[in-house]
């Protein structure tokens, strides 16, 4: 029996060491707005964690022997959040790529995305609270 | 992992920095009319130069982890060596034999233009502060119901 609770113990946490990692690399891109050649860097953790609960679209890399490389990972407590640096854009002539309005906007997002999945998980254990005290 | 403080130090890295390229511009502006200075020449323009913080134990700057982000610093404070501009002004005290007198090199424009860009990113580290607040807040309520 696939139980109610236990998936959301496994993934919220991901999901909100994910989303703060976010918060500290959009901090550190705003901080270096006016940083004379700084490549802003961004977190790849969605795609990641879709392939591990299989919703992905990505082909898999068939294995059949565990020195096989995949680009699939096994489960979801093997997902860690990876922090990539985007070298390929450019706003400013000194080499700087980070673009304001658009940290801000991720800013943005990235609060409410976390401030909903605190959300869940403050529901998940209210919810285990009322299996264990009973309908009052 | 990086903590909620050691972010909302980041921020505010980027808020001292911002608030330094503010003091430039405002004695960049402060000075835009001086036409002696300590050596002698008029005041040359003064520009800020920012460089990346990556906490590192061996010394090298240079992006490995999550641990090793730590804001923004100010590198140098760089002059403008651009040439002084010459007004044609022969009551100046300070004007040649022919009657010019050379400016700075300030362009009061394009400083209340940088001004409004430390502005801005001054307030976007505001914003990553209050943004990482509410991550605060928000993971303390999990569990209250």
């Amino acid at each position: 029996m696939s139980d109610f609770f236990s998936s959301n113990f496994d993934t919220l946490p991901k999901a909100l060491d994910a989303s703060a990692l976010s918060n500290t690399i959009i901090a550190q891109n705003l901080a270096n707005v006016e940083t004379p050649g700084y490549k802003r860097k961004e977190v790849d953790f969605e795609n990641y964690l879709r392939k591990a609960m299989g919703d992905s679209d990505d082909l898999r890399m068939k294995t059949d022997n565990t020195k096989h490389i995949s680009n699939y990972p096994n489960d979801i407590s093997s997902v860690k959040p990876r922090v990539r640096t985007v070298e390929d854009t450019l706003i400013t002539n000194d080499g700087n790529n980070v673009d304001i309005d658009r940290e801000e906007a991720l800013l943005a997002a990235n609060t409410i995305r976390y401030q909903s999945l605190s959300r869940l998980m403050d529901m998940t254990i209210s919810g285990y609270n009322t299996v264990l005290r009973g309908v009052t | 992992m990086l903590d909620i403080f050691d972010t909302m130090n980041i921020s505010a890295s980027g808020m001292t920095a911002q608030r330094f390229r503010l003091d430039v511009i405002s004695n960049n502006i402060a000075n835009a009319e001086t036409t002696r200075g300590e050596n002698g020449e008029p005041y040359r323009r003064k520009t800020v130069v920012f460089s990346e913080v990556l906490r590192d134990a061996l010394g090298k700057s240079q992006y490995n982890s999550i641990e090793d982000l730590n804001g923004v610093e100010v590198s140098r404070v760089a002059e403008d060596m651009r040439p002084f501009k010459m007004v044609y002004d022969p009551s100046h005290p300070d004007a040649d034999g022919e009657g010019y007198v050379k400016m700075p090199n300030v362009n009061v424009m394009r400083e209340m233009v940088d001004l409004i860009g430390a502005q801005r990113a001054y307030e976007a580290n505001v914003s990553s502060i209050n943004a990482t607040k509410a991550f605060a807040n928000a993971a303390l309520r999990i569990g209250r119901g």
